[in-house]
């Protein structure tokens, strides 16, 4: 409850003013810039548990990644302005103009594989497909303010094949797009006005069946609901990109250690490789041998078990604390969602003289 | 699990084996089940030929070296067993669902499990190279015991070394420290919350 929320208005006050501000642009947004809404990325961790030792996966820095690495393609989709508002949300929007989402596939310091899947809230598959980066030079020398510049690219990439989606439609779908997600998110909110407006396809897509009139009251209700929770997903938002900059700078030095154990591991294969012995089999310097490859291979694996340790004691409790500010946002929102759905049903009923 | 091994344990060097002891034994043992053995020397002297010597004082002189801590550290969840040496990679039990899980690379496979009380652990190696550490723990557990045993296809028999161990508490420091990244260890007189 908002209540009872340390001060959600120290939260909330900023972006309500930019929203208030952002309210005579936002007939002006061109229909093209459709908003975008990047959901919090799937960490991707193995259900076998038994499994994430051997795919050097850490289960609890694959979630902090997942909150870390939408917000750089954040940056990068804004910092293109091609689109309206670009957003990092903590669960995907169905109702989102167009929500991308993503997995992380891999990511071991040197390599980052996502799969990205956008879908417009028509239903249409924009992309879905894996993407893969690797560290360059750059990553050593770029100073940069979002940090994670060695897969630079890769996020450039994933922002080129959704402009280039964009580009193959008109303005009048992109309109269309616009209105299917107001519809979609109208349908949710107050079912009984607006659960007919659109035609649901077997295959997920939606078409509008009819529209509801310019200046029907309980639509302008809606939008003004969804705007009131625009500025609560800009507050959530906000808190991504705080806990994006606190963490940079110890998650690219986690990076570069991941980079650099794996690197002195391919060392450690080459050197086993050229220092093989020709001592006799059997002998104690053969079996030697045999026991130090095994032992050095082990030592490297513990060293990064070590360092997954350490990355987790320095940002858990920012991450903690950073978690508990958007539940309690999210919290408030799912508690105003249910009042205003019940309001808006209750509307519905007393205008047309409809039971819900 | 079947049994506890957590804490910190130090060697007691008035139980272990003398390897040169278990060495002579080993070497009798050669003697008796060689094959030379149909032609002695004389009568009563068996012979092992140099090859078996060589390649057990080989398998001798490797469980020594594996041997050698003289300090483990062993710590115990409901999944795993971690027992750490000095100057040694950290063995490591996992068990998922019950089932122990095996640890591989490219140079070898380490697989655990439970033999009643005990804890073994087995490491393959190629050459038929394999080290396998049996521990087993007192009642009280005041006392822990590490049979280690080196085998090889290259020896006609293992070599097998008892290491004992006792119980001991590490002085409790006035500090509390973590490991960051940035930071590197970080000391506190306070709790430190990871």
């Amino acid at each position: 409850m908002i209540c009872c929320m340390a001060n959600p208005w120290k939260f909330l006050l900023p972006q309500l003013l930019v929203f208030l501000a952002g309210i005579a642009l936002a007939d002006a947004r061109e229909p093209a810039a459709l908003n975008v809404s990047i959901a919090v990325f799937d960490p991707g961790v193995p259900a076998e548990q038994s499994l994430h030792r051997d795919l050097q996966v850490f289960p609890r820095i694959r979630e902090i990644e997942a909150m870390f690495l939408p917000f750089v393609l954040r940056e990068t989709l804004a910092n293109t302005n091609t689109w309206g508002a670009v957003r990092v949300v903590p669960a995907p929007d169905v109702a989102a103009e167009l929500l991308v989402s993503g997995t992380i596939v891999q990511s071991d310091g040197e390599n980052l594989k996502l799969r990205i899947r956008a879908v417009d809230a028509s239903g249409h598959i924009w992309l879905d497909r894996v993407f893969a980066g690797t560290v360059t030079d750059s990553y050593a020398t770029r100073d940069d303010t979002y940090g994670s510049p060695g897969y630079w690219n890769l996020y450039e990439e994933i922002a080129d094949n959704l402009r280039l989606a964009r580009g193959l439609l008109d303005d009048k779908t992109l309109r269309n797009i616009g209105e299917i997600s107001m519809l979609r998110y109208a349908s949710q909110l107050a079912p009984s006005a607006f659960g007919d407006y659109l035609n649901a396809a077997a295959d997920g897509t939606f078409t509008i069946h009819r529209l509801p009139a310019g200046n029907d009251p309980m639509l302008e209700r809606i939008e003004r609901i969804r705007g009131v929770e625009f500025v609560i997903t800009d507050a959530v938002d906000a808190r991504y990109q705080e806990l994006h900059q606190e963490i940079a700078s110890i998650y690219d030095l986690w990076r570069e250690y991941r980079r650099k154990a794996v690197a002195y591991q391919m060392d450690d294969v080459q050197r086993v490789q050229s220092s093989r012995s020709d001592a006799p089999r059997g002998s104690y310097e053969a079996m030697k041998q045999l026991y130090d490859n095994y032992k050095s291979d082990r030592i490297i694996a513990q060293e990064q078990d070590r360092l997954a340790v350490a990355f987790n004691n320095e940002l858990g409790p920012k991450v903690a604390a950073m978690e508990a500010r958007v539940a309690e946002l999210e919290g408030w929102v799912d508690e105003q969602y249910a009042e205003w759905h019940r309001l808006l049903e209750e509307l519905f009923e007393v205008e047309t003289g409809l039971s819900p | 699990m079947p049994a506890d091994f957590s804490g910190s344990w130090e060697r007691n060097y008035v139980l272990d084996d003398e390897v040169n002891a278990v060495l002579r034994e080993a070497f009798n043992r050669l003697s008796r089940t060689s094959p030379d053995q149909r032609n002695p020397a004389g009568p009563g002297i068996a012979m092992a030929s140099s090859r078996d010597v060589s390649s057990l004082v080989a398998l001798a002189r490797l469980a020594e070296l594996i041997t050698r801590p003289d300090v483990l550290t062993i710590s115990q969840t409901e999944h795993e067993i971690s027992i750490e040496r000095k100057d040694d990679y950290a063995m490591l039990c996992a068990f998922y669902a019950g089932v122990a899980k095996g640890i591989e690379n490219g140079y070898g496979t380490e697989i655990c499990g439970w033999d009643g009380a005990q804890l073994v652990s087995n490491l393959v190696l190629p050459d038929g190279l394999q080290v396998t550490h049996r521990f087993t723990v007192s009642a009280d557990r005041e006392q822990l015991r590490v049979v280690t045993t080196v085998s090889s296809s290259t020896s006609r028999i293992p070599f097998t070394l008892r290491r004992f161990y006792t119980k001991f508490d590490r002085p409790r420091s006035s500090f509390n420290c973590i490991e960051t990244l940035s930071m590197k260890r970080v000391c506190s007189t306070g709790e430190i919350l990871p």
